[in-house]
């Protein structure tokens, strides 16, 4: 008895779950971060795209949708605002809270881990049956899949990927961008470190001598760190070896990582 | 024999900690980076000691450090403002957080004359938490309402560090700190004085309203550069005079350069242990000031309260 009546139970919360997720695709989206909205553009769902952060500027497209703000942490009202029937959020503790609070006044929400390459192609593919738009979703997840099966070239250079100057921080083994690296051809000097980033001290860097700083920005001037005279103890500071990589292509995973891996390729053999 | 040993112990930290760290024994990195972070975690980590010694007794509170006068406030919102400007050059930052130091300064001691011409010590506590509080308030509003990513990194400047540390930075502070050390090691009798209440200071002859101004003025310059060459490193200031206080006595001829002395040596430790430990990752070092001298403090509290 009591196992049928679970049974039950559980029949009508499949139903219901069935009415709510697949029975209709997400029409008015809000996407709060440029990788989903980028994946949103490419499968094809870009004009039910309805509200995206201030950070999200790819594809131009994209730039015409209204903003909801920066989206850390995602501000609820301007979401419900745009009238939303699907959110696409970054999975994260403060954005958990949000989705939250969207459901609770009856907003569909869908939390996405984005932090490695290999969460692309799952990605993708959700977010392809949240729109209906599975067979161009698939397409583009497999060519995304391909870049994490490819196994990297074995590393001609090596490099440190610097976030900040003062404490120094840079991108441990765990970030996508130490991923791109090895595939563009360069070991993180840091892959030790299983962290996505981590403070380090200036002597660790200078004692690994890493022969190109990465550094994410959007001027191809080098960063004000490399006048101080601390940092020039680091030789390939000294001898101006700056990978100035724009965070537009190089700061997030999404379909343009494949144009990043081949960018970074060229920068690193000039 | 107490100043012996203090010695010493300075001694071998400055020297272990030229010698330890997670690179090795390269010429090139020990000169141009360890060796120049040594000097300059001793130097500020003295400054920073003596500054809390004076003010400490200044304001006759024993929870009074060099921070309490709203100068990190002002260090924050100087450096937070120089990020967000984009200001140009590699000084930028600890220029601006000088700058804003010695605002807050400036304010905090317009309020504590606020009651006419007297410097009142319970005004400037006050005042002091104000106006810290103040311009943490305008720092997070500018955090939050600015596109700059790397603004979040401002706030871990601002918990402490040290990396920025060159032979600049050392000759920077080597010339300026000396001036207000010697201010304060000038006020030593008054500041003795001072203790008994002002009112008696003043009968046995000290001049109480230029003696406040100046350790005022002087401790809080000592911290401001300290705080804009190294963000704001805690507990080195309110635990190292405490201390000093207990093995010294409350003479301030000897409890001044003792305490210096003895935060110079507690911050090149903790530095050492900052960049060794967890390497080749590195900790901030206001924490590992804290690990070490919250429970040296407690078992010496223990001690003397049962003593």
């Amino acid at each position: 008895m009591l196992r049928r009546l679970l049974f039950a139970v559980l029949i009508v919360g499949a139903c219901r779950s069935d009415g709510r997720t697949v029975g209709r695709s997400a029409q008015r989206i809000v996407s709060l971060l440029p990788s989903f909205t980028e994946i949103l553009f490419a499968i094809g769902a870009g004009d039910r795209v309805v509200g995206r952060t201030t950070w999200c500027d790819y594809p131009p497209a994209a730039l015409d949708v209204a903003s909801v703000g920066d989206g850390i942490p995602p501000n609820i009202e301007a979401v419900a605002a745009r009238k939303p029937d699907l959110v696409v959020l970054y999975n994260s503790g403060p954005n958990v809270t949000a989705a939250q609070q969207l459901e609770r006044i009856g907003i569909r929400t869908v939390l996405l881990d984005l932090n490695r390459l290999e969460d692309l192609g799952p990605a993708t593919r959700k977010l392809g049956q949240l729109t209906g738009l599975e067979q161009r979703a698939e397409s583009l997840a497999a060519a995304m899949d391909s870049l994490v099966l490819h196994r990297p070239p074995p590393s001609s250079t090596n490099l440190a990927f610097v976030v900040w100057d003062n404490p120094p921080i840079i991108i441990g083994a765990g970030s996508y961008l130490s991923q791109l690296a090895a595939l563009a051809g360069a070991r993180n000097v840091f892959d030790d470190i299983t962290a996505p980033s981590a403070q380090v001290s200036l002597e660790t860097i200078a004692a690994r001598n890493p022969h190109w700083i990465a550094v994410l920005a959007d001027s191809a001037v080098p960063p004000a760190f490399a006048q101080r005279r601390e940092w020039r103890a680091v030789p390939a500071v000294r001898a101006g070896q700056f990978l100035m990589l724009p965070g537009s292509l190089f700061g997030r995973p999404g379909p343009r990582s494949a144009e990043a891996v081949r960018q970074l390729k060229a920068l690193l053999a000039q | 024999m107490k100043w012996a040993l203090l010695f010493l112990v300075a001694g071998v930290a400055l020297v272990a900690s030229v010698l330890v760290g997670p690179a090795g024994l390269q010429s090139d990195i020990v000169w141009n980076l360890r060796a120049p972070r040594t000097v300059l975690a001793f130097l500020v980590g003295g400054s920073l000691g003596a500054a809390g010694a004076s003010l400490q007794a200044l304001v006759r509170n024993p929870l009074a450090d060099p921070f309490l006068l709203g100068l990190s406030g002002g260090a924050g919102l100087g450096a937070v403002l120089a990020i967000a400007l984009h200001l140009p050059g590699p000084w930028a930052l600890p220029i601006a957080a000088f700058i804003g130091a010695l605002a807050a300064l400036v304010l905090v001691y317009r309020l504590g004359r606020i009651g006419g011409g007297v410097l009142d010590p319970r005004i400037l506590l006050l005042g002091g938490v104000a106006v810290g509080a103040f311009a943490a308030a305008i720092t997070t509003a500018i955090v939050s309402l600015a596109d700059a990513a790397e603004l979040r990194n401002a706030f871990l400047w601002l918990w402490g560090g040290l990396s920025s540390a060159s032979w600049d930075a050392v000759l920077l502070i080597g010339v300026y700190a000396p001036i207000p050390l010697l201010v304060l090691l000038g006020a030593s009798r008054p500041l003795d004085l001072l203790a008994l209440g002002e009112e008696p200071a003043r009968y046995l002859g000290a001049d109480v309203e230029q003696v406040k101004r100046r350790v005022y003025l002087a401790a809080s310059l000592l911290t401001a550069a300290a705080v804009a060459v190294s963000g704001v490193i805690g507990f080195v200031g309110l635990i190292v005079p405490h201390l000093a206080r207990g093995t010294w006595g409350h003479r301030h001829r000897a409890l001044l350069p003792a305490s210096f002395i003895g935060g110079g040596a507690l911050l090149a430790i903790a530095d050492t242990l900052a960049r060794t430990v967890v390497a080749p990752r590195e900790l901030p070092v206001g924490v590992v000031t804290a690990l070490i001298g919250v429970p040296v403090f407690a078992l010496l509290l223990r001690r003397w309260t049962v003593a």
